[in-house]
């Protein structure tokens, strides 16, 4: 195995200073939402760990996460995965291809066992022992599970990879399914979002690489510095919520004045992510600051739960359960009523037949 | 008028009764915030800028009641531990419950000219039952949604589970508004029943919840229910009176 | 006999393999099969939905060309419903469109292509002072001043031209020898270096485009901004049936467009025109001139033989697709079929509202491919379609270890999608070739500035290479090169619809989404739609039934399930497939020029077999 090099060496190779390196700690530590006191840690960590090398499989996918990656811009992309890491296998944007590119990745996963960050984008399709996944002639299944064994850490990117995605929707299918039940004891960090927010993922990969550690995760996997509050706890419309102003369709006065969306079908009050405070575009919008309802994509099976314009369900002429309650409410009435002048009616019935039983056996009463 | 004998219960303490009417104004209040969280009226509009913030109102007295209502059921438990007459359970591990059951529901269902009497029959008790199961829904979801606000504190700990379990949050907001409808069916039926036994039946159903007896013109099957020991056969017959007219034919289907 | 298989097919969307025999002698391909290796079922999976969401399910298709399956699934259901959106709807989803293309286009020429045509080994060979004149020399040479698009400007002058000091070179240069010698070649490693193809070229242009690579890398990001201010995100921005959700109001500033907001589009916009002017198309021009110098025509396929296009960027609002309307004013008037191109025979037929609708001109059959019909060997209309999958196997190994595909079964997730039974390439080759085939032939009168545009292209590229269209365009080089000119005709374009969408806002329409037909309650009971665009990778194309107001069937024929799809028995290749035929390949078991030719089409498999 080749030395690899630290961080700091990375940066003297280059002819950096020592204080761009600082600078570039520091840039670092607060984009981990790291207090500043962590300053000398993050230092640290960069001068003695080596550059982790990262493995980037895709089973079920659409390559949007890949593409959110890309799009990071703090850190850049490019910063991250020619100075941070080494990006060793990656279907997206590796040069090699075929044959060479797969031993390739038998000689990384050998090379840096028990070292390399493996990061997984997409489900795994599980009906048919995976055939409806094939990369290099195997399943992908095979794949993540080879390469999940070696791993030092593994990041399941995108709500694919965590609980299954697009794919797992109704009626799913390929049988697909999250990563986490195929890559054996390991931990995972869940980063849900379809996609994730560019720096959200980055953010991982610098977190891991710096530290040599997953960042804090929550009770589901996932990293409480970006999945710690609700949309809707965040959301710039919330006070709109609070006051009761809401939109109450598309392209209305209230939509043009950028009032709560809750009322056209908003998941922001379920889906936990960092779109109400990093937002997309380094604070450039995100879906409801468009004017567009959450639809929750951060969610597990969120894919099951439209439609997408409605908080409850329709069914139908039958409309949702306020409808359908309501309804029900009435004929109960109904229903208690009948059987009130029913119950009168018996009762008196009875009364009258034991009148009449107490007349033909009055005598033995006495 | 020929004159009836009847027997007077202690059934109920203060704490279930105070629990009782706590509860029932809770889940008014409940249902009909909760709803218009749901889909918040026109009315609640204000400026945003004005202090009277309408719908987080809203919000705020349903969260009120809801811990109001929690608070109260600390009474339920305090009477269930010192009276009997507050845990009047359904028997399901007897044979004889299921047979009184039968007996009750023939009796609902115009098929018997009426059912044996009870402290409280085998249908009521097992619809109190699912009562309770459904406002324990509410008070699991409920809580889950309200404190996921901060899902890493130890107290969202105690709900999170709740989420996982029903497979996220849309769903625990699902079950929680279809359980609130399914909880003012129960009511309308309860209500019904319970007013339907005081005037149709006899037994002092409404005045029950008020005043802790009731007062009943034949001997209840399930009269073990309540402190049988401490009745000797002696008290039992002091406090029999004549309160009028009634029926005095005892079906006996118990079992036991 | 060779038979060489590369699986996976890298840099490119999704799950791709191609096996080939090659005669190892001349190194003449004799056959080969190109397979999509996964699928979703994503088509299963829009049964019984809510129609509005439709958009959100399926543009999760593909994270790449993200919006092209929104775009097309909201017009499909617009279609279905009868519903006509309002102006600035219409300008904001060609603004979102055309963003697209040009990230989309970029992203493949600098990240997913370059490194087929130039090497980071070779780069660190070159001199940086040369290499800083070259710099100046391309740019003289190839940049392309075209006549653009005319309309108001908010820019005082170019913000990004390439940097071209010897010091920028010999820092990218030391970056790049930095990551060789420490053997840790992350992104660069296991690739065929030593191809001779790499030396094709001049070190100098090898670091130059490595150089840009890296320029790119951290600003593409910028060019989808549109979608993040009207959509609110990228990937996967937001769309509504009936317009955009994205209400107009100068008024407020929590109002999701307004001046403020208008700007970052604008931004972007010009960020993306100057961007291609002067690194994309010099680049591109640069090195695909070297190779046509080199007598590298190859690779061209079924482009010589068919090539189809639906037409692009309605000019304003239409009232559906299934009557026509879509085709009435068109900005560019691509939508059309040649066949023969080059040749005598070449034939140019419009392309509109009646062949969608015919089953004998738009169909899909699946005998080589992993799915069955109720009706062995049909071709049906996706209106009628089916999606049942059939997984056979390889020919050699077993279900889960492949060893060779079966070219004479099934072999594919991609179903064979046909025109009049032919197979046909779709893509920006088959836009220039459409639009300059039937300008020739005094078939497009009145030509828009965008035609004119494009036909300008074509006149400048042929001078500067020398060679007549007929001859540079059915070709790999030519493939990619419309895909630069059309990425610098895409730019141009959403500056023309920003302008109509600042011309509207100003004349006091600020309307974005027309709910008259929100309600289910305003469907008709059982009705179908069809939206067409013209994404980055070519002709797309979903087709909605809808029952009782939820989706019955949802068919989508994509632009990669044309250009790879698996063969036909009677109309022959798919485009891959016919192109890696054509490309002779120097080393058998290093098959760089396959790779590059197939690239050349910008794969997206994600997309072909959904
Ligand atoms: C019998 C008891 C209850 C009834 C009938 C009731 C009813 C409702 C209803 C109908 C809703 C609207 C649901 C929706 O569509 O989101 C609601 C919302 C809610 N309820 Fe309850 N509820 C009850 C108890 C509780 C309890 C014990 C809590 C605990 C704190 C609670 C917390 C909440 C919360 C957090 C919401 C969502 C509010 C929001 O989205 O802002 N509820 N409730
Ligand atoms: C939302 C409305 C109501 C709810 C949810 C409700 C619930 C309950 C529950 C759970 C019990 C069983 C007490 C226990 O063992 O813990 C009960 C008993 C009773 N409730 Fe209600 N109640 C409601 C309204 C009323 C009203 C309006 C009345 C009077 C008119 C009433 C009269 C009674 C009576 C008399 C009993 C005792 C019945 C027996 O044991 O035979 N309830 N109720
Ligand atoms: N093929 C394809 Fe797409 C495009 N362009 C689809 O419509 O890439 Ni993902
Ligand atoms: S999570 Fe969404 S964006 Fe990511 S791969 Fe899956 S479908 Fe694509
Ligand atoms: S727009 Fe959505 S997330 Fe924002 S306040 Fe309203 S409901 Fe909550
Ligand atoms: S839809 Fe997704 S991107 Fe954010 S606002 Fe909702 S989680
Ligand atoms: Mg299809």
């Amino acid at each position: 195995m080749e030395k690899r090099e630290t961080m700091w060496e990375s940066y003297r190779r280059r002819g950096l200073s020592r204080r761009t390196f600082i600078k570039g700690c520091v840039a670092l530590t607060s984009l981990m939402g790291l207090s500043s006191g962590m300053v000398s840690k993050v230092v640290e960590a960069a001068e003695t760990k080596q550059l982790p090398v990262v493995i980037w499989i895709h089973g079920h996918e659409c390559t949007g996460c890949d593409e959110s990656f890309i799009r990071s811009a703090a850190p850049l992309a490019s910063d991250l995965i020619l100075n941070n890491v080494a990006l060793e296998y990656d279907h997206l944007l590796s040069a090699g291809s075929g044959e060479p590119f797969e031993e390739h990745l038998e000689k990384t996963i050998q090379a840096y066992n028990g070292k390399y960050i493996l990061a997984v984008e997409g489900a795994v399709a599980t009906k048919g022992s995976g055939i409806y996944c094939m990369s290099g002639g195997h399943p992908f299944l095979e794949t993540l599970q080879r390469a999940a064994k070696g791993a030092a850490a593994i990041i399941a990117y995108g709500t694919c990879a965590v609980s299954g995605g697009i794919q797992s929707a109704a009626p799913n299918p390929t049988g697909s399914a999250g990563i986490g039940h195929f890559i054996g004891a390991k931990d995972v960090v869940n980063v849900p979002g379809c996609p994730p927010i560019p720096e959200v993922m980055t953010g991982v990969v610098m977190h891991v690489a710096l530290f040599g550690k997953l960042p804090p995760l929550d009770s589901q996997g996932r990293p409480k510095q970006f999945y710690g509050n609700r949309i809707h706890d965040t959301c710039y419309r919330r006070p709109f919520f609070d006051a009761g102003l809401f939109a109450d369709s598309y392209d209305d006065a209230g939509s043009k004045a950028g009032w709560c969306l809750y009322k056209l079908g908003c998941r922001g009050p379920e889906t936990y992510n960092s779109c109400g405070n990093i937002r997309w575009f380094q604070g450039m919008s995100y879906p409801v600051q468009s004017g567009a309802p959450c639809i929750g994509c951060a969610n597990a099976n969120f894919w099951n739960q439209g439609p997408f314009s409605d908080r409850l369900p329709k069914y139908g002429p039958l409309g949702d359960i306020d409808k359908i309650g309501a309804g029900l409410a009435v004929a109960t009435t109904a229903g208690v009523a009948a059987h009130g002048v029913l119950s009168v009616y018996q009762r008196s019935r009875r009364d009258a037949e034991a009148a009449e039983s107490d007349e033909v056996k009055g005598g033995e009463d006495k | 008028m020929k004159k009836v004998q009847r027997e007077i219960f202690y059934v109920f303490s203060p704490f279930l009764r105070v629990f009782h009417w706590i509860m029932v104004a809770s889940i008014i209040i409940l249902f009909v915030t909760g709803l218009l969280i749901t889909k918040p009226a026109g009315i609640l509009a204000t400026e945003p800028t004005a202090t009277s913030m309408s719908v987080d109102l809203i919000r705020n007295i349903h969260f009120t009641v809801a811990y109001i209502f929690l608070a109260a059921f600390i009474l339920k438990v305090y009477g269930f531990i010192i009276n009997k007459g507050d845990r009047l359970f359904p028997h399901f591990w007897r044979g004889y419950f299921y047979a009184q059951t039968v007996d009750v529901a023939l009796h609902y269902m115009f098929l018997r000219n009426e059912h044996a009497s009870y402290l409280r029959n085998p249908l009521a008790r097992s619809s109190y039952v699912l009562l309770y199961v459904l406002v324990a829904i509410e008070f699991f979801t409920g809580f889950a949604m309200y404190l996921m606000t901060e899902p890493d504190a130890f107290s969202t700990q105690l709900f999170a589970w709740v989420n996982v379990v029903l497979g996220g949050e849309m769903i625990t907001h699902y079950v929680h508004h279809y359980v609130a409808w399914f909880i003012i069916l129960f009511a309308i039926g309860h209500i019904y029943m319970v007013i339907r036994a005081e005037f149709m039946e006899g037994e002092s159903e409404v005045s029950s919840m008020f005043a802790g007896t009731k007062i009943l013109a034949h001997h209840p099957l399930d009269e073990d229910d309540v402190d049988p020991d401490e009745l000797d056969n002696a008290d039992r017959l002091k406090r029999w009176t004549n309160v009028g007219e009634g029926i005095s034919k005892i079906r006996n289907v118990g079992g036991n | 006999m060779k038979h060489v298989v590369v699986d996976p097919v890298t840099r490119i969307e999704g799950h791709l393999r191609v096996e080939m025999q090659i005669d190892e002698g001349t190194g003449k391909v004799i056959d080969a099969i190109s397979s999509g290796t996964a699928w979703r079922g994503l088509e299963l999976v829009m049964k019984d939905r809510d129609p509005r969401d439709a958009w959100a399910y399926i543009q999760r298709i593909c994270g790449v060309c993200t919006t092209a399956h929104a775009l097309a699934s909201v017009r499909a259901v617009e279609d279905a419903f009868g519903i006509k959106i309002p102006k600035n709807a219409n300008y904001i989803r060609n603004i979102m469109a055309a963003s697209l293309t040009v990230q989309d286009h970029l992203v493949h020429f600098y990240h997913l292509h370059a490194l087929d045509w130039v090497s980071p080994l070779e780069a660190l060979a070159a001199d940086p002072v040369a290499t800083a004149n070259l710099q100046t020399t391309v740019l003289n040479a190839y940049k392309l001043n075209v006549t653009g698009y005319p309309g108001i400007s908010t820019e005082a002058y170019p913000k990004d031209f390439p940097k071209s000091t010897p010091q920028y070179y010999a820092t990218v240069q030391a970056k790049i020898k930095a990551i060789v010698d420490s053997k840790q070649l992350g992104i660069f490693a296991a690739q065929w270096w030593d191809h001779p193809d790499y030396k094709l070229l001049p070190p100098e242009v090898h670091l130059m485009a490595v150089a840009h690579y890296l320029e790119m890398l951290d600003k593409h990001r910028e060019l989808v901004a549109p979608h993040v201010i009207f959509g609110g995100k990228n990937p996967h921005p937001h769309y509504l049936v009936g317009g955009m959700p994205c209400s107009i109001s100068m008024d407020d500033g929590n109002a999701p467009v307004n001046t403020d907001r208008l700007a970052i589009v604008d931004r972007s916009i010009n960020t993306g025109r100057t961007l291609i002017n002067n690194y994309y198309i010099p680049d591109l021009l640069a090195i695909g001139s070297a190779y046509v110098k080199a007598g590298r025509v190859d690779g061209g396929g079924l482009a010589k033989k068919c090539v189809v296009a639906f037409g692009a960027y309605p000019i304003e609002e239409y009232n559906g697709t299934t009557n026509g309307g879509f085709f009435k004013k068109l900005l560019v008037r691509c939508n059309g079929v040649v066949e023969n191109f080059g040749t005598p025979n070449v034939k140019f037929i419009e392309f509109n509202q009646e062949d969608l609708q015919s089953p004998d001109t738009i169909s899909e059959s699946v005998d080589h491919a992993w799915y069955e019909y109720d009706k062995q060997g049909a071709s049906l209309h996706p209106w009628e379609g089916e999606t049942k999958e059939h997984f056979t196997g390889p020919k050699d190994g077993t279900p889960t270890m492949w060893k060779e595909l079966n070219a004479g079964g099934k072999y594919s997730w991609l179903k064979t999608p046909k025109w009049h039974g032919k197979l046909a390439e779709v893509g920006p080759l088959a836009r220039y070739i459409v639009i300059y085939q039937r300008n020739k032939m005094g078939l497009l009168p009145d030509p828009t500035w965008a035609e004119q545009m494009m036909l300008q292209q074509i006149d400048m590229v042929s001078k500067l290479l020398n060679v007549q269209p007929e001859v540079w365009m059915p070709t790999m080089v030519g493939r990619v090169a419309t895909r630069g000119l059309d990425c610098q005709l895409s730019a141009e374009i959403s500056k023309f619809f920003f302008d109509k969408l600042i011309t509207n806002i100003k004349s006091g329409d600020t309307a974005v989404a027309n709910m008259e037909k929100w309600e289910p309650s305003t469907w008709p009971k059982e009705c179908k739609g069809v939206g067409v665009y013209e994404a980055p990778r070519g002709a797309l194309s979903h087709w909605v039934n809808i029952k009782d107001g939820k989706i019955s069937n949802y068919q989508c024929i994509v632009p990669t399930t044309w250009n790879a799809c698996p063969r036909d028995d009677k109309a022959g290749h798919g485009a891959f497939e016919q192109s890696m035929i054509e490309t002779h390949v120097q080393i058998p078991d290093k098959p760089l020029e396959i790779v590059k030719v197939v690239r050349s089409f910008d794969p997206c498999m994600a997309c072909a077999t959904h």
